[in-house]
């Protein structure tokens, strides 16, 4: 790898697994059952019990898990869900999956870069089958009032929680509010596997359908056939390989049993960054100190107030051996969207994606690394 | 766990395939890394394709064959009735209709190109040609009939890695415009959930690539590097991304892939001098397709489908799993989807297969068994 090439020194996100971590997978594969068994059984078991959902469903990321959860709402084409912009790709993309309009909507304020409920009412047509809420870098958004805006209308509320397992909102778990929830297990994720997700919900139906649709519809899986349940199958629709399988099963319920104490390593560093990032000049640090408690302290974002600034405060930072992300352009701003869907001006999405920059957060972030990235942001800030 | 005396198939997971896993998850870097990368060459060097592009599976490499080809709403994609449902799903992914036509005979499974050339129409873009059990369909016909009418011509070799096709001494997957291979678990080839895109055509390959991960400009190793931190969307792509310990796998387990087909052909050769001349009982393919077969499955024939079922339930008896699939018409949801409305050779080739244990390391002794057993089952039917 060339000199250039070279890993910054403090990432953007770090993976440390456990010893028993790696246990879990060493006995799965050698115990040769690779495909949707008895480990995913009971890391759904695990996860809807943690969670207090009644289903889970491990699918193969969250792009599948959002996609199945728009189809179990009944998302088709000539339909709009209505999701933010200022979020990951794969939310407005599991839309137009389904053959739907995504519809983009505004974020509160730099200071709460969550969907905003008014904003989401005032996009609302008799089209609207759908409304995602994204509960950016971990924090709640406001899905309760979503929830009501929803129901109101008869129109389906579901929840990208990929950043946010084991958050909440008044005391209730995130993923819980909606019709179904879909969670991320990627490799910079909180509970991270490498690729993988999970469509949570309290619907027997959605559950169905999830299930179904997860492995091409068939009537059947391999290990029902292997224990000599079922003896053929039928295809009952248009299906997905959407599966996840036993050796990531079997990381995911192992690293489950650490996510509580991640989180909390999270918390403490989120609560620390907000104590150094308050003496600077010349950013906003988005949600209020008291939100953390209910966070998964997912990333650590921040927004340059002055705008034109975020790639050279970046580059600087970088320069210092240090990496950080945009979380994220804006989505209506992509050309693929603006070619099919049209320009759209949505203001305070756009400045803070312009704005945004992501800090490096992971549970063993040492001090004086955290130390090190706000002295390098301060003296980037200050040039 | 289970009671089978003989499963249908087995993996045998070597310490280093195990080892090379958990030193993946030691790095701690777990997507589209320099893993991906090195499997991608090796498999790319195995298979003798210029590209290889490694995705979650073998669906998803059909859905961005597709996808890279060009297929949408309004056209039709010529399926064999007999194969996986994820052949002719592919196809709606993109909009367009699968078009199911027949197999050669209830004794060879793979597509008539005859019956292809019949189901053209004005609409028709694509082919997609399946080599059921590992044995190669005639591609050398479908090729030219391709070419003649302007049509893509795309493999599905999710049972077939490593099978030799005709007189190009070539392996499948390099003939046709693009190849889609899978490594679930079943297969020869096996990490889990997996597949791969293979391509001669570099334009394809990008566009694969691209889709891949979202049709994002960047990805994260790029920008983990250093590179441009922000990144455009330039269309609609999915995750379809196969992950670092599961190309760590694939890598490990590619150096024992040819040695395992050997194997396999061993095991059916053996199988097919003992079972040769038991009455009620049919060998599919000639020994031409066994040699050139990479064997993912081992297919015999009954007289009927009702001798077939009492068969598996004989053998079922005797601890022995077998399996047979289902033709695509047959299903509920593909069941109106037939312009000729009757597919005689895959409906035959449906009921009346069966398919017997085989992997990669069965031995003589579980062949024994199964054998013994087939005899029982007959005499009893």
């Amino acid at each position: 790898m060339p000199a250039t090439d070279a890993f910054p020194e403090i990432p953007l996100f770090d993976l440390q697994l456990r010893p028993e971590d790696l246990r879990a997978v060493a006995d799965t594969l050698r115990s040769g059952w690779l495909t949707l068994g008895p480990r995913t059984a009971e890391f759904e078991r695990a996860f809807a019990e943690q969670l207090g959902a009644r289903h889970a469903i491990a699918v193969s990321s969250c792009t599948a898990a959002l996609h199945l959860a728009y189809l179990a709402a009944g998302v088709g084409p000539g339909d709009e869900v209505i999701v933010p912009s200022f979020t990951f790709v794969a939310t407005a993309a599991a839309a137009v999956y389904c053959g739907a309009r995504p519809v983009f909507a505004e974020i509160v304020s730099r200071e709460r870069p969550s969907l905003d409920p008014q904003d989401v009412e005032r996009r609302i047509t008799p089209r609207t089958k759908a409304v995602c809420v994204v509960h950016y870098a971990g924090y709640a958004a406001a899905a309760d009032t979503l929830r009501e805006l929803c129901d109101a209308r008869g129109i389906a509320l579901i929840e990208d929680v990929a950043h946010a397992p084991s958050a909440t909102l008044g005391g209730r778990k995130l993923g819980t509010w909606g019709l179904a929830g879909a969670f991320s297990f990627f490799s910079n994720k909180v509970l991270s596997v490498g690729e993988g997700g999970l469509v949570c919900t309290d619907s027997d139906e959605v559950a169905e359908l999830a299930r179904s649709r997860r492995s091409h519809a068939m009537t059947s899986g391999t290990w029902q056939r292997h224990r000599g349940c079922a003896d053929t199958y039928d295809v009952t629709g248009l299906g997905f390989n959407y599966r996840t399988d036993e050796p990531h099963a079997a990381l995911l319920l192992s690293r489950l049993g650490g996510l509580e104490a991640d989180i909390a390593c999270r918390r403490e560093l989120t609560e620390r960054y907000r104590g150094l990032l308050a003496q600077l000049e010349g950013i906003i640090v988005p949600f209020a100190d008291a939100d953390v408690a209910g966070s998964s302290c997912y990333v650590m974002p921040i927004m340059i107030e002055a705008d034109a600034r975020q790639a050279q405060v970046s580059a600087r930072l970088r320069e210092r051996g240090i990496q950080t992300s945009i979380f994220y352009p804006s989505i209506h701003r992509f050309s693929a969207y603006r070619e099919r869907f049209g320009e759209q001006s949505l203001p305070i999405t756009e400045l803070a994606s312009r704005t945004e920059l992501t800090l490096p957060l992971y549970p063993h972030m040492t001090h004086a690394d955290q130390d090190r990235v706000v002295a390098a942001l301060a003296e980037a800030l200050a040039r | 766990m289970t009671g089978w005396r003989v499963p249908l198939t087995d993996i045998a997971m070597a310490e280093q395939d195990v080892q090379a896993v958990l030193d993946c998850l030691q790095s701690g870097w777990l997507t589209m890394g320099p893993r991906t990368q090195a499997f991608e060459q090796v498999l790319a060097d195995y298979v003798g394709t210029p590209h290889a592009v490694a995705v979650s599976s073998g669906t998803a490499a059909l859905h961005l064959a597709l996808l890279a080809g060009g297929i949408g709403p309004g056209e039709e994609v010529i399926v064999p009735a007999f194969t996986f449902v994820a052949s002719a799903a592919a196809a709606r992914y993109v909009g367009a209709e699968p078009v199911l036509c027949d197999v050669h005979a209830a004794n060879d499974f793979n597509i008539d190109p005859d019956d292809a050339a019949r189901a053209i129409t004005p609409r028709t873009r694509a082919i997609v040609v399946v080599h059921m059990c590992g044995y190669p369909a005639d591609v050398e016909a479908l090729r030219g009939l391709c070419d003649e009418h302007g049509l893509l011509l795309i493999e599905d070799c999710a049972q077939a890695i490593g099978a030799h096709v005709g007189s190009y001494s070539r392996q499948v997957g390099t003939i046709g415009d693009i190849g889609a291979f899978s490594f679930f678990s079943k297969k020869q080839l096996c990490v889990g959930e997996g597949g791969m895109v293979a391509t001669a055509d570099e334009r394809l390959a990008a566009r694969v690539r691209l889709l891949r991960s979202h049709a994002m400009t960047s990805g994260t190793w790029d920008r983990h590097r250093g590179h441009d931190p922000s990144y455009d969307v330039v269309d609609i792509g999915f995750n379809y991304r196969l992950d670092e310990p599961r190309a760590a796998l694939g890598l490990s387990r590619l150096a024992r892939l040819a040695e395992g087909i050997d194997n396999r052909r061993a095991l059916v050769r053996a199988y097919r001098e003992r079972l040769a001349s038991l009455p009620g009982l049919e060998l599919a393919f000639d020994e031409l397709a066994v040699e050139r077969s990479s064997h993912f499955g081992f297919p015999v024939l009954l007289r009927d489908r009702d001798a077939r079922d009492r068969f598996r339930e004989a053998l079922k008896a005797q601890g022995i799993q077998t399996t047979w699939y289902p033709a695509l018409h047959t299903f509920s949801e593909y069941r109106n989807r037939t312009p000729s409305g009757s597919l005689p050779h895959a409906t035959q080739a449906a009921e009346r297969h069966c398919v017997l244990p085989l992997s990669s390391t069965m031995d003589e002794r579980a062949l024994d068994v199964v054998v013994e057993a087939v005899r029982g089952a007959l005499a009893s039917a």
